[in-house]
């Protein structure tokens, strides 16, 4: 029972970093149709915000705090000088956002070297439920990706910004029509984007430890959640998230990891082959 | 030059009912027989001679040097046919070169099997079986597959190989596969150096021209009318997704051979040759030099692996940098890639006789 309990708080922790991950991936791609192969680069720029403050002896919690802002007005100035260029093609999209993540992931390696840096937990130690410890830092994540989900679905479907956002990607001739400066929603939708990967960087880098490949590591799998949970949606990507996260969290607890870790791919491009639109096909926010 | 453009202006306006390969072909012959093409067949000539007499001026270990990046090349130029000719997006390509590489590093290991006329056909075939598993599952069936998906698919595919060599005992793990036995010939073995250099010459040189018959071909005109609008040449009956799937097939078959090559030259494989980084370098290379001439994608290969040779001694840590740089300029502001400098949009269009204005490829 307590082992059981261990492994679903596993698969929970490991399933809402994923979700965390994949958030500004998804509002990116369903929002304005780019595939952002710089995402894991934000992610890892705010791991590296985060670590920087540390190892300047700012308390672990202000670099957290400040990465998203910090990661967010860079997505900003990269919108405005170069995504800003790629809207009507989207393969060279995706080349041209792989370059930006190339860029900044060799810029990032070139200052930390091919170190593995770890950063502390600012809540650390373990929550005791019973004989069973779970980690509270791991607890706090999980906790915090549910209010950053419920904070973006209640922005884009309560305000007049999320109204706005939703009518540039439902009709932007319209929306330009009706006032609506569809560039500039574009530059706050890819700085919201990037702002949110910051902070999914921010957050796992105690658990995972900062290194220039660490964008790169969640970057596919956030890409095929992307696809699984169907691009036009807010919840979509979400939902794929999860799945995605808690399989391949799950899946190593029944069959040998390297089976599993293929299986996961396998299954889902198998699953966007046959329902394209996946799992939520555009519906809702 | 004015008159001849404007005769084959003429030429394909007046025939509108044609159809677009019909179309095509009759542009591809106006211009054949009133413009003749300059600049291409200069390039290729001069990057063929400076192919052949570089060994002569060579050291040894710089050899060894050029005949990887020929391999390379030869990698190359698979990616380039299946993204620069039918505009289908491989950000996997380097399945096909690592699988292949693999199964001729098994092939040598487990049944000292390295007989040339044994291996590379061994090669090949892996490169063209995974090929067409991979492009029929994500290129065929009911519903034409979103060029997003076919990427995505493609690079799903590259990752999940390398997670799986990485994993697997029997593949060496992290390891790789080390120490392979050289290529034999009867009793003769192709050890890296000048030999190795003029063989793998000898097969990029017959591949090219294999690959420069095929896209000025019936078939290349319906590759470039596919590239340029899949809709209108599958209202032409033409069936779009086979045509995909087959340059795709072929594709993966030359990358299994330039994989096999590469397996025996280096004398060891590794999970890198199957995954990500290998399959994005390749792009790089082609984006480079220019996709959608064969070209193109020898000399991006050439000039990307010489550049970052000769900075890997001062300059190793920024090279990665300044690469992601230039990349970013050529997508935005060259997206015809380094060729484009020299090689007038006419002429490039004009070698695979379809009209095209403008590329897709291009960033508006």
């Amino acid at each position: 029972m307590a082992s059981a309990f261990v492994a679903a708080f596993e698969i929970l922790s490991f399933g809402a970093i994923i979700v965390l991950v994949v958030l500004g991936l998804g509002i990116i791609a369903s929002m304005m149709g780019i595939f952002n192969f710089a995402q894991g680069e934000f992610v890892l720029l705010g791991a590296y915000v985060t670590y920087l403050a540390y190892s300047h002896g700012i308390p672990v919690w202000v670099g957290m705090a400040a990465a998203p802002f910090l990661v967010g007005a860079l997505g900003f100035v990269l919108e405005a000088l170069i995504i800003r260029r790629f809207y009507a093609a989207p393969i060279v999209a995706m080349l041209g956002t792989y370059a930006l993540g190339l860029i900044i992931r060799e810029c990032v390696r070139g200052l930390i070297g091919g170190l593995y840096l770890s950063v502390p937990e600012p809540i650390g130690g373990s929550i005791d439920l019973g004989s069973v410890h779970i980690s509270a830092w791991r607890f706090t994540i999980i906790v915090v990706t549910i209010l950053v989900i419920i904070g973006c679905y209640l922005l884009l479907s309560r305000t007049t910004f999320g109204l706005r956002v939703r009518a540039t990607l439902e009709n932007p001739a319209l929306a330009r029509a009706s006032g609506i400066s569809t560039a500039a929603m574009y530059g706050t939708t890819f700085a919201f984007g990037a702002a949110l990967a910051g902070l999914a960087g921010a957050l796992l880098v105690p658990v995972f430890s900062l290194f220039a490949d660490l964008g790169i590591r969640f970057l596919i799998q956030g890409f095929v959640a992307v696809m699984v949970g169907g691009v036009g949606s807010f919840i979509g990507p979400v939902a794929g998230a999860a799945v995605i996260g808690t399989l391949s969290a799950a899946l190593p607890w029944v069959m040998a990891p390297v089976i599993a870790d293929i299986l996961v791919f396998v299954l889902a491009i198998v699953f966007i082959k046959f329902r394209p639109q996946g799992l939520l096909s555009g519906k809702g926010v | 030059m004015g008159a001849t453009e404007q005769a084959v202006r003429t030429g394909i306006d007046e025939q509108p009912d044609l159809s677009m390969a019909e179309r095509g072909a009759s542009a591809a012959l106006v211009s054949q027989a009133r413009a003749p093409r300059r600049v291409l067949p200069i390039v290729e000539i001069l990057a063929l001679l400076v192919a052949v007499f570089l060994p002569l001026v060579l050291q040894d270990y710089l050899t060894v040097f050029a005949t990887r990046v020929i391999i390379l090349a030869l990698f190359a130029l698979s990616f380039d046919l299946v993204w620069g000719y039918a505009g289908i997006m491989s950000f996997g390509q380097a399945l096909f070169f690592g699988s292949a590489g693999y199964g001729v590093a098994l092939l040598a290991r487990d049944l000292n099997v390295t007989s040339i006329v044994l291996v590379l056909p061994a090669a090949m075939l892996i490169g063209l079986i995974v090929s067409l598993l991979l492009g029929g599952f994500l290129l065929l069936g009911r519903n034409p597959s979103s060029m997003i998906f076919v990427a995505l698919g493609t690079l799903t595919g590259s990752y999940a190989a390398d997670r799986l060599a990485r994993g697997w005992y029997y593949l060496g793990g992290q390891n790789g596969i080390p120490s392979i036995p050289p290529m034999s010939l009867g009793s003769y073995d192709l050890t890296e150096g000048p030999v190795y250099y003029y063989f793998a010459l000898g097969i990029l040189l017959v591949v090219y021209l294999l690959c420069r018959f095929l896209v000025r071909s019936q078939f290349g005109l319906a590759l470039a009318g596919l590239r340029e609008n899949e809709q209108r040449i599958a209202f032409f009956g033409y069936k779009a997704q086979h045509l995909k799937a087959i340059v795709f097939a072929v594709g993966g078959t030359i990358a299994g051979l330039a994989g096999g090559l590469y397996a025996f030259h280096e004398g060891f494989v590794w999970p890198n040759m199957l995954g990500v980084v290998i399959s994005t370098q390749v792009v790089l290379y082609v984006l480079f030099g220019g996709s959608g001439t064969l070209i193109g994608a020898v000399i991006g290969a050439v000039i990307i692996e010489g550049v970052s040779f000769w900075l890997s001694d001062n300059y190793r840590d920024i090279w990665p940098i300044l690469l992601g740089i230039l990349l970013l300029l050529v997508i935005l502001f060259r997206p015809l890639g380094l060729i484009s400098f020299v090689l007038g949009e006419r002429e490039r269009v004009g070698s695979f006789g379809g009209k095209a204005k403008g590329s897709r490829h291009a960033a508006p």
